[in-house]
């Protein structure tokens, strides 16, 4: 019993490591072979390992990663071991033309945008940016006009609209006088 | 107008508009679908939320007012009774009767026939004063609430001032 509770994992392992060594051979000749246009200069350069340098270093430029692997021949661990140890990589020039993978690259970027994306701002929301510098009309003046019930239904949506953004308008102004203020 | 459902809310809609309570601006966002609805709620005075206005989504159930809409703030509201950060509110006044296993609600709380959007803006208003921390639906906000509240309010004022585009 406690044996073939051990061999299980064991085994799953052993198939993703196989179907990850496997994928990756294969996945060579296609990223090179889909590229004729790169030329000579980029054909030894591999997308996966410029993804596995960007992915254990995050803030390094792609560019500038596919650049020290181009020039030292596709060796990972000499350009891991070179940002390890504290040595800037080079700029990659603006000729240069990396096969970046940009179907991968998306998902590495992705687990932090919808954690950290918020949601729009107001102003942004209701379209407000033109009327933020605007002069605050004369408030008893349009809300009181607001406040009226209209029997058309286009100038109720309206009224409706304009009350919506005078208290977005009116809150902000508040908040941007208390700010100065401080 | 054709349904119960639809006459009753375009009558909400009309008593909203030329009557509004303080801090509260509601109405359908077209009248095509008087099922969806946008209101607009001020923070209350005295409270961290002071300053704001916070957009937030109510929708209808075709049988209103026998069930209750639900409500969803279309902006980051950090409080122990709002679901973060998908902005569900939860507050007694939008269970339906009957509907609460832990017996945290009075009845008389929960949502009627003779309840209405005003009625729930207002009791959402003062939901903000007062968080219910009995059942709250954002674990995190509650304890911070409860054990670091000055922390709790400065999330709230920059969350206000981020809302405002500050």
């Amino acid at each position: 019993m406690a044996e073939q509770t051990l061999n299980i994992p064991q085994l799953v392992v052993f198939i993703i490591v196989s179907v990850l060594a496997i994928r990756w051979y294969f996945s060579r000749p296609v990223a090179t072979g889909t590229r004729p246009a790169a030329g000579q200069r980029t054909s030894r350069l591999n997308p996966a390992q410029i993804e596995q340098v960007a992915q254990m270093f995050p803030q390094l430029n792609r560019r500038d990663i596919a650049w020290d692997l181009q020039r030292n021949g596709g060796n990972v661990s000499a350009t891991t071991e070179k940002v390890l140890s504290g040595r800037p990589l080079e700029p990659a020039p603006a000729s240069f033309n990396p096969p970046l993978p940009r179907a991968a690259a998306q998902p590495v970027a992705r687990p932090t945008a919808p954690a950290k994306a918020s949601q729009p701002d107001l102003i942004t929301r209701y379209n407000l940016a033109n009327k933020l510098n605007a002069p605050s009309p004369e408030p008893s003046d349009a809300a009181g006009k607001a406040k009226t019930w209209s029997q058309d239904r286009n100038e109720r949506q309206a009224n409706l609209q304009r009350r919506r953004e005078e208290m977005i308008l009116a809150a902000r102004r508040k908040l941007e006088e208390k700010e100065k203020a401080k | 107008m054709g349904t119960p459902a639809s006459k009753r809310l375009f009558k909400e809609y009309r008593a909203l508009s030329s009557d509004p309570p303080d801090g509260i601006t509601a109405g359908p966002v077209s009248e095509d679908d008087m099922f969806v609805w946008e209101a607009l709620i001020q923070g209350p005075e005295g409270t961290p939320f002071e300053g704001g206005v916070f957009p937030a989504e109510l929708k209808f159930p075709r049988d209103y007012p026998l069930a209750p809409p639900t409500m969803r703030f279309m902006v980051d509201v950090w409080h122990p009774n709002v679901v973060y950060p998908n902005g569900t509110v939860c507050i007694s006044i939008l269970h339906p009767p009957g509907d609460d296993p832990h017996h945290y609600e009075q009845a008389s709380e929960r949502w009627s026939p003779i309840q209405s959007v005003e009625k729930i803006l207002i009791s959402v208003m003062s939901m903000l004063a007062e968080p219910n921390d009995e059942s709250p639906a954002n674990v995190d906000a509650a304890r911070m609430w409860r054990e670091k509240r000055a922390e709790y309010e400065t999330r709230v004022r920059d969350n206000v001032r981020k809302s405002l585009g500050l």
